[in-house]
């Protein structure tokens, strides 16, 4: 029972071998012994024992109205034997089925880098329900319900923290190498590992809608869209197969030379032609995906692999996307007024920067920020804003906001209007800055620092100036890309001082500030205009115009947000920039791999044909040939899962 | 109308992976299939009253390869 199992596990490598001991007994036989029919059953078993499934598969494609490769291999052994060439039936038989085995082995192992990430999920979860905790099948978990993750656990649902602190190793679903510490209100994703303390999360998302799925449903799917090349090769496939049939039939019917008739049936599958490029591109997805990179698919591979400009945004993309504010400094005005006059206008707001603003007026601590940044000068303000809870200063609602779109806010409060934003917004509204307040200002700006004017009425009384920082890696990422001959540029809202000042600390020359969104589409495309196959870096959300506009749209931090993974080109799972150089590099190597492999193909192709109408190769060279470009090419782009 | 999805490592080549596509929407009851080569997937929507799910592995079977439920 255990032997038949066995055997049913492992039919393909036991046919090859059965086949290929019969073939080399049946030699050994014909050429020491010289016994001719013994040798001649030999070679005809070992033909049958390895043709049986092939035979089985060509009768199949047959019946569905298809000329596939088993059909020819099963036209040429039955034709050898029939003109008395056992050897070459046994021999091309052999050679093909150890060549599929090889081949389906291998193709196996390409596709395994998915299954690995599909293993990564754990099958139980631990739940509390009715005040007790059960295991049960990860699949079956509610949103809504409270896992419970024990330190060394794999996470088996999309969740928030409720209770507890650990680290959690993310590299399975973003890549990132480095553990990052979750607690309560932090998303954790299902397939990542807790690595410290116990955990209890609600869960959000479980089963089939967990990111890890969507992931891998997202990695099959750009596996499965064919790229331009390989669209082109099938269509070439689709002919040349038959073709060489009919060359085959007509080579036969005109010179009765029925070994090279037979000959053409065996080359007669462009086998390393149509394998090739998926095997490269499939590779090439699989082996992004482990470092967190989500790739649409081949043709935007192919795409990427052209890339020679990339386009960076700042906001969130160079920097962290974590302003906050550094100073508040007030002119004639108490900072804390000025802080709480934006906090008023921006409470309605959904800007970025609006948050930092909110965030330092409800802290309350504009004078302690201030401490910090201004060195050791404490004031007596301090103190007297901590008011009983610290957390929740009310921040009155403004009467009326307009929001004017890369410039700012305007509000009406108590009778006053409040205009919080950059100079474009003091200049729309006909407002001076005085000498002193702008010289701060640039001070701010000159130091990276974002510095929004605060005005009321019509005197512009103070300024709020935030910082974001960089992201670490900014500078290596775009250090790498120059070396490789891509060129960088910085595209942001900003300011033009602040700007100058990021793009300095990262290395980009090319910068360009104040833009609209609008704007930075617009530079998109005259970067492309100017020949450049330009990819844009961006958060995916604000920068969605220009994400569009490129020719590879890239989003980062998309772990959490499910529209930049669908939408985005090229989807980096982790805020990690170094991910950015070592795409453009994995498509480059891509575009390689495909051109090397069509190449090996098509040389293959071309010396067969040739050596058959010169008469040099046999049946079994010729599958020897055939085999050894498939294996080659698979190998080839194997080169990829590694890269 | 239900939907199946199952996952086959041995295709020998992108041929063979639409012949069992071809092989598998001439099957009664089966609404829309697609048989990808290079992840070995295959995703079947049937009319569960008309075909089993055994029927649907059985003609992959027969074409030569092995289907595995995911």
């Amino acid at each position: 029972m255990n032997a038949k199992r066995y055997v049913r596990a492992h039919r393909q490598p036991i046919v090859v071998a059965a086949s290929g001991l019969l073939l080399s007994v049946g030699w050994t036989v014909g050429t020491l012994h010289d016994v001719a029919l013994l040798s001649a059953g030999l070679m005809i078993l070992a033909a049958a024992v390895g043709g049986y499934d092939v035979a089985k598969k060509a009768f199949y494609t047959l019946r569905s109205g298809t000329v596939g490769i088993n059909t020819l291999v099963t036209l040429a052994a039955v034709g050898a034997i029939a003109i008395g060439e056992y050897w070459e039936a046994a021999a091309v038989v052999f050679l093909f089925s150890l060549g599929n085995y090889l081949e389906a082995r291998t193709m196996a192992k390409t596709r395994s880098a998915l299954e690995e990430l599909l293993e990564l999920a754990p099958d139980t979860a631990i739940v509390r329900r009715d005040g007790e905790t059960v295991e049960v099948p990860a699949r079956e978990v509610e949103p809504g319900e409270t896992v419970v993750i024990k330190p060394g656990a794999k996470v088996p649902v999309d969740g928030e923290v409720t209770d507890g602190e650990s680290a959690i190793d993310q590299s399975p679903v973003t890549g990132e190498s480095a553990p990052v510490r979750k607690s309560a209100g932090d998303e954790v994703y299902a397939g990542t590992i807790n690595q410290a303390g116990a955990l209890e999360v609600v869960a959000t998302d479980t089963g089939r809608d967990t990111t890890l799925e969507r992931i891998i449903r997202r990695v099959e799917e750009a596996q499965e869209a064919q790229a331009p090349t390989e669209t082109i090769i099938e269509r070439f496939a689709r002919y040349y197969t038959p073709a060489i049939v009919v060359l085959a039939v007509g080579t036969y019917a005109i010179t009765g030379n029925a070994v090279t008739s037979l000959t053409l049936l065996v080359i007669g599958c462009p086998g390393a032609l149509v394998i090739g490029p998926p095997v490269s591109i499939v590779s090439a997805i699989g082996s992004a995906a482990r470092a967190g990179v989500l790739l649409k698919g081949g043709e935007h591979l192919e795409t990427a692999g052209k890339i020679d400009c990339v386009a960076f945004d700042k906001t969130g993309t160079l920097t962290k996307g974590e302003p906050a504010v550094a100073s508040v400094d007030g002119f004639g005005v108490a900072d804390d007024d000025v802080l709480r006059a934006a906090a008023i206008a921006e409470k309605k707001s959904e800007h970025h920067l609006a948050d930092a603003i909110l965030a330092a007026a409800r802290a309350g601590d504009a004078s302690a920020r201030e401490t910090a940044t201004d060195g050791g000068v404490v004031t007596d303000r301090a103190g007297e804003s901590a008011g009983p809870e610290p957390d929740e200063p009310a921040i009155p609602d403004p009467e009326a906001v307009d929001v004017v779109a890369g410039k700012g806010v305007v509000a009406q409060y108590d009778g006053r209007t409040i205009a919080v934003g950059n100079r474009a917004l003091l200049a729309d509204r006909g407002l001076e800055v005085p000498s002193e307040i702008a010289a701060h200002a640039r001070e701010r700006e000159a130091a990276g620092e974002t510095a929004v004017y605060v005005a009321l009425e019509s005197e512009v009384v103070g300024v709020v100036s935030i910082r974001d920082e960089l992201r670490p890696a900014a500078s290596d990422a775009v250090a790498t890309l120059e070396a490789a001959g891509v060129r960088t540029v910085m595209l942001t809202g900003d300011n033009d001082r602040t700007a100058r000042s990021v793009a300095e600390a990262v290395g980009i020359e090319d910068y360009r500030a104040e833009l609209l969104p609008e704007e930075k589409r617009d530079a998109i495309e005259s970067l492309r205009a100017e020949g450049h196959v330009v990819a844009m870096v961006g958060d995916g959300i604000n920068d969605a115009p220009s994400l569009a506009a490129a020719d590879v749209g890239v989003a980062m931090g998309a772990a959490g947000t499910d529209a930049a993974i669908e939408t985005a080109d090229m989807a980096l799972l982790a805020d990690d920039l170094e991910r950015v150089p070592e795409a453009v590099g994995l498509s480059k190597a891509t575009r390689r791999n495909v051109s090397e492999n069509v190449a090996i193909a098509v040389a293959t192709v071309g010396l067969l044909l040739a050596g058959v109408v010169a008469g040099a190769v046999h049946m079994a060279a010729g599958m020897l040939l055939h085999i050894a470009s498939v294996l080659l090419v698979i190998l080839n782009g194997m080169r990829l899962l590694r890269y | 109308m239900s939907e199946i999805e199952y996952r086959v490592t041995d295709f020998d080549c992108p041929t063979c992976a639409s012949n069992v596509e071809r092989a598998l929407s001439k099957t009664d009851g089966v609404d829309r299939v697609e048989v990808h080569y290079t992840t070995g997937r295959v995703e079947i929507e049937y009319d569960d009253g008309v075909v089993e799910t055994d029927a649907l592995e059985r003609t992959i079977t027969k074409q030569g390869y092995t289907p595995r439920v995911r």
